[in-house]
């Protein structure tokens, strides 16, 4: 079966107006499988966001490949971008800015079964209520307009747009950062109902460990344009395999007093470098607790430990014993 | 600045305050301890913000108090002359914010905003900044003062701004959604920064916040906040493990969490927060509550002891733990 999403050397690259290019994104291969959520995970500036926007054909890629359901987007040309973007739809963070004002919700949800003419009249209406009650929300609220919505029934919207045109590949870029607790639980529960229903394929972009974990089945973790990891979310947990990625485990505050005060405190020194000038050899070098001289000088290769793909010279001798596990006690 | 008052740090009693007449903020009270970190959480709307405003005398225009006195070491702020709140301010209660870029004058160095709030000049000033930036964790800080805002990196300017607000020794540090736009491991030094100056310096932190990991992580006591008033308050440990309110059982359950079965259903609350000029003068969690009963629509429940420092505003604490299962 062929993959949602193949990314192959997949390199984005901003122009700066003096000194180097941004290199937001240098050489990440990855694919996502049919009916899979692969969580995208890093910090700011890791490159997350321009991979997910890349994909969906809104950054244009430097090098490498982007093939969505078979379809090379990557210099296609526009007949063929229009034709593989209704295999691809995409939620952002902000319901608020991703709706038109001016359009009641069944016109924004109706409207790309609209523009491919798929569907009209009543045909569509019908539709519309069908995606809006498979998002949980009333068919009679087709008539109203953003406004007149919350926040997480905004969300609810987009992703009724979303699924209109039941894509292959969704790609959601934090879906629900924005969103209060309780509004957010109800968000992912939804993901998860849509997960099991239509056995679409996801990238879930997201900062938030625990959200990836809660929804998503395999996990990328990037640093400054690169991967460091890739593993099935359990083996990412219990036993992470990249220096970096044991420390971003470790820094997430979890609600649970007795166990995060019980955490091994790892904290990274320093601060995340520019990717305009990322450091030479392993970038992440600089911040390494486990740094030796080779990281300075030589990028390590991708390869191999169990489940996990890494990128770190000194890969076996990351503890395994993650907090996940074992209850280690502070110093 | 040696202290003489024995009480809180600070204290607020009875806090009403209202927009175009609806009581946003209803009636809230605590007082934090010298040392002690205090978390006020709660979601988006519910007041939390305000509440920090009020206790350093900056309320928004719209926002009119209503009543309720704010005692900072005994002394009452709006009782005092603008004058005298102003001078107070930096000295002994300081605020951080959430974007600190936004907070920091870009015009000024580093040297001088830290500078700023001791009265020192020359070599004193320059002394007791490189101390409180070495202090707050910058590495060279002798380069670091000479240099303005927008060379900061996020993480830098927080900790800029926290060593403005704590170089004068300030009693209390009101930490509006400090970490909120950090990434996480630099939350995680900002947190850890935050813990040791309350223990080392004996400065009461008043924290806001809506993450339940950074109320875990740093703060000794609680108060969760729900449409402007306070439904359980009590020490962090008591509160996490044992909620006896409603609401914040709900809260609790609705966090995937790091240790819970994958793509399990989160408990969701249901509705939504009503707005301030639908505010019951009942129970404001009635409508969404599955505990609900006939007596919560019809008067305020009291916050009421629950033993060991734990209080709650619920006529069913006593049936709480039925939720969380």
């Amino acid at each position: 079966m062929t993959a949602a999403l193949t990314l192959t050397d997949l390199a984005v690259h901003y122009p700066a107006r003096n000194g180097l290019p941004v290199r937001a994104v240098d050489g990440v291969s990855l694919h996502v499988a049919p009916g899979e959520t692969l969580g995208l995970v890093g910090e700011s500036g890791c490159g997350k966001s321009t991979i997910a926007r890349a994909v969906v054909g809104l950054q244009a890629a430097t090098r490498g490949s982007v093939v969505v359901d078979g379809t090379e987007i990557v210099g296609a040309d526009r007949q063929t971008l229009h034709r593989a973007r209704a295999r691809m739809q995409m939620v952002f963070q902000d319901p608020a800015t991703s709706l038109n004002p001016r359009m009641t919700v069944g016109e924004a949800v109706g409207e790309p079964l609209l523009v491919r003419s798929l569907v009209r009249g009543g045909a569509l209406r019908e539709q519309v209520g069908m995606l809006l009650a498979e998002v949980g929300l009333p068919p009679e609220h087709a008539a109203r307009y953003p406004h007149q919505f919350s926040g997480g029934q905004r969300q609810r919207i987009v992703i009724a747009r979303a699924l209109a045109l039941r894509p292959a590949l969704l790609v959601c870029d934090e879906p629900v950062s924005a969103l209060d607790v309780s509004v957010r639980a109800q968000i992912l529960n939804l993901l998860v109902t849509l997960q099991r229903s239509h056995a679409m394929a996801t990238l879930f972009v997201s900062h938030d460990l625990a959200v990836v974990r809660h929804v998503c089945d395999r996990i990328a973790v990037m640093y400054l344009g690169r991967l460091v990891e890739l593993a099935p979310r359990d083996a990412l947990f219990a036993a992470p395999r990249h220096p970096y990625t044991r420390a971003l485990l470790l820094a997430v505050p979890e609600p649970d007093p007795v166990r995060q005060r019980a955490k091994p405190r790892v904290l990274l020194v320093g601060e995340i470098p520019s990717p305009a000038y990322p450091p030479p050899g392993c970038r992440f070098h600089t911040r390494c607790p486990m740094a030796r001289p080779v990281c300075a000088i030589e990028e390590p290769a991708w390869r191999q430990a169990g489940e996990s793909g890494v990128a770190c010279h000194f890969a076996d001798e990351v503890s395994p014993s993650s907090h996940y596990q074992s209850e280690a006690s502070a110093p | 600045m040696t202290r003489s008052f024995t009480g809180p740090a600070l204290e607020v009693e009875d806090l009403v305050l209202s927009i175009g007449g609806a009581p946003v903020v209803d009636g809230i009270g605590f007082a934090v301890q010298p040392g002690e970190v205090l978390a006020l959480v709660g979601e988006s709307g519910c007041g939390k913000s305000l509440t920090a405003q009020a206790a350093i005398r900056l309320l928004p225009g719209a926002v009119e108090r209503q009543r309720g006195r704010i005692l900072l070491d005994g002394d009452d702020l709006y009782a005092m002359r603008e004058r005298d709140v102003r001078r107070l301010r930096g000295r002994r209660i300081s605020m951080i914010f959430q974007e600190p870029q936004a907070a920091l004058d870009p015009l000024s160095t580093v040297g001088a905003q830290v500078a700023e709030a001791t009265g020192l000049r020359g070599r004193a000033a320059r002394d007791a900044v490189l101390a409180m930036l070495t202090e707050v964790g910058i590495s060279d800080p002798a380069r670091r003062i000479a240099q303005y805002p927008f060379e900061l990196s996020g993480g830098m300017a927080q900790r800029v701004m926290i060593a403005t607000a704590l170089i004068a020794r300030p009693a209390i540090l009101i930490a509006d959604e400090p970490t909120t736009a950090l990434d996480v491991t630099i939350q995680a030094q900002i947190l850890q920064l935050l813990r040791r100056l309350a223990a080392e310096r004996g400065t009461a932190i008043l924290l806001i916040t809506h993450d339940m990991g950074v109320v875990a992580d740093i703060a000794d006591r609680v108060a969760v906040m729900y449409a402007g008033r306070i439904a359980e308050t009590g020490r962090v440990d008591r509160v996490f493990a044992a909620p006896a309110h409603p609401y914040t059982a709900l809260l609790l359950a609705a966090l995937p969490r790091l240790t819970d079965v994958p793509k399990s259903e989160l408990a969701v609350i249901a509705g939504q927060v009503p707005l301030p000029q639908h505010f019951s003068p009942a129970c404001r969690f009635a409508d969404r509550c599955p505990l609900v009963g006939e007596r919560c629509r019809a008067e305020r429940p009291p916050l009421a002891d629950r033993g060991d420092g734990q209080l709650s505003a619920c006529w069913h604490a006593d049936h709480v733990g039925s939720i969380a299962a």
